[in-house]
């Protein structure tokens, strides 16, 4: 078996595909308590909750080309985001590889570079900057973000003061200007009033309409629909389908109707 | 070889750690009125406190050398760098841990950037030396062309080195922290910030035991920086003084720095799940 590893190149040649998943698999603690507390650690040398493991992922391979819209379908657990996590690199696999040829813009825990203390203008500095943007691009695309996220007149506030709503929508506006060519995104479309969720929806369009690769992890069949071509469904970290996005959410359909009609 | 892969890789993103660094410093700095006057406080505060205890109390036993105020500035300072890195890192992915769990950075950045915030606090305390320096009339010594730049280098890999390890355990092991603090305490008094590592003199076997402590040799090649004196008004520095402390620091370093990101490296795929 070859090394677990995650990699990320910039050198893409074309038509390797862009995200190459090969023999994934990830091992958690059953009670995801691996924590020890030093009287553990210096009395017993084990962790006082029960031990045992389970793969939240096995044994999964796939390959995505550029320009695919691929969704990630399944239940609650199934191992969708860690997926995700995994190919963005956030995450280490145990066995097999995620090979990654292209830059990734993640959509995932988008307020998380914020800081509270710091205001909005300072905070899209900084965050745009951890993705990769350089000042210039930054000072270039500035005025688009703050439109798209429409906080213009509260730009000096400190970013604690924001609403949540707010807060996720200036994430979002950050992250949706990077040029990457891959784009994950775990759930995110779902926050937001009515009006916005409308606007990013336009703007994920637009991202792919400019030909950029998706990843996509949601529970709405619509949304699934508008974005993604092809369908990945996720049983207990195995995947069962791969296809076309209608025939695997036929598939995820049969089976949770199957479970709750027994 | 992955080692350099990794430091290579930081390299590259050498910008992302600056803007790091700085907005460590910012939010630091916006949220309290007195920003750099806390930072320079809290050591000197201890310092008078040592002095009046170690100095005057005890005047007749004292260990350090003169003027003791600036032997003690010189090294509560030093202290301070080291022991806010190491209680910072401790905390470095939990801390960001909503970031680490959302940006694809090596993740030595989030160890990185303390330990340089605080070396950048370190540099901005120096000012506070050149004071104490003027009002006690005492010259630096040629030395510190090569014995700063020496002490903060090692400083900066030594700390490096036990914060990636302390980092990672302290995600997977609950009360590590309140462990570190114990340990920093302990090693305030073992490491010679208010004696001097030659008050050992009589005990060389002693005295080697303690440069295991890299803490030891690095505060030493700080204030060889100075024109310290010892009680009799010879200069201590000059001639008599070895090399063996500061050589004995500097591969205990490098060791701990290795062993540290290596550490580091084998507990990243659990830290990551954990976090």
């Amino acid at each position: 078996m070859a090394m677990p590893s995650t990699t990320q190149t910039a050198d893409g040649t074309t038509g390797a595909p862009v995200i190459e998943v090969r023999n994934l698999g990830i091992e958690f603690q059953q009670n995801r308590k691996r924590r020890l507390s030093v009287r553990e650690m210096l009395f017993t040398g084990k962790s006082s909750s029960p031990a045992g493991t389970f793969w939240a992922l096995k044994d999964v391979s796939f390959d995505v080309t550029a320009g695919e819209g691929v969704g990630l379908i399944g239940a609650n657990g199934c191992g969708k985001s860690t997926l995700l996590r995994l190919v963005a690199g956030v995450m280490l696999p145990d066995t097999g590889s995620v090979t990654v040829r292209r830059g990734v813009a993640p959509l995932i825990e988008l307020t998380g570079g914020f800081l509270g203390d710091l205001t909005a203008r300072d905070n899209i500095y900084l965050t745009a900057g951890l993705h990769g943007l350089s000042r210039e691009q930054v000072e270039e695309r500035f005025d688009e973000i703050v439109d798209f996220a429409e906080v213009r007149d509260r730009l000096d506030t400190p970013f604690r003061h924001y609403s949540s709503g707010m807060q996720v929508r200036l994430g979002f506006a950050v992250v949706t200007t990077l040029d990457e060519p891959v784009i994950l995104v775990d759930e995110v479309l779902a926050v937001g009033d009515r009006a916005f969720r409308e606007k990013c929806y336009k703007r994920m369009e637009q991202l792919i309409g400019e030909g950029r690769t998706l990843l996509f992890v949601s529970h709405s069949e619509k949304d699934l629909k508008r974005f993604c071509t092809r369908g990945i469904y996720l049983r207990k970290g195995e995947v069962v389908a791969d296809g076309g996005i209608e025939e695997s959410f036929q598939a995820y359909v049969k089976d949770s109707d199957k479970a709750s009609g027994k | 070889m992955l080692m350099l892969d990794r430091a290579r890789e930081l390299v590259e993103r050498r910008s992302i750690l600056r803007l790091l660094v700085v907005r460590d410093l910012k939010v630091r700095y916006s949220s309290s009125a007195l920003g750099y006057v806390w930072t320079i406080l809290d050591p000197l505060m201890m310092a008078l406190v040592y002095w009046f205890v170690f100095g005057f109390i005890f005047q007749g036993h004292r260990k350090g050398l003169d003027p003791y105020i600036l032997f003690l500035v010189v090294g509560v300072l030093t202290w301070q760098w080291f022991n806010g890195g190491v209680m910072d890192t401790t905390r470095a992915l939990q801390q960001e841990s909503k970031l680490v769990r959302s940006t694809n950075l090596p993740r030595e950045i989030w160890v990185l950037k303390i330990v340089f915030a605080k070396g950048v606090e370190f540099l901005l305390s120096i000012p506070v030396i050149v004071l104490f320096m003027i009002r006690y009339g005492v010259p630096p010594r040629w030395d510190i062309l090569w014995a700063l730049p020496a002490a903060m280098l090692l400083q900066t890999v030594l700390i490096t080195g036990v914060g990636l390890a302390l980092a990672a355990v302290t995600v997977l092991v609950t009360d590590m922290q309140r462990v570190v603090r114990i340990l920093l305490r302990v090693a305030f008094y073992v490491t010679p910030i208010v004696y001097s590592v030659d008050a050992l003199n009589q005990h060389p076997a002693l005295k080697y035991v303690m440069a295991l402590n890299p803490m030891t040799g690095i505060v030493d090649l700080y204030r060889r920086c100075v024109d310290l004196r010892t009680p009799s008004g010879a200069s201590a520095f000059d001639g008599t003084a070895g090399w063996h402390v500061p050589a004995i620091s500097a591969v205990v370093t490098v060791a701990l720095f290795v062993l540290g990101s290596s550490l580091f490296r084998r507990l990243e795929p659990a830290v990551l799940k954990e976090l």
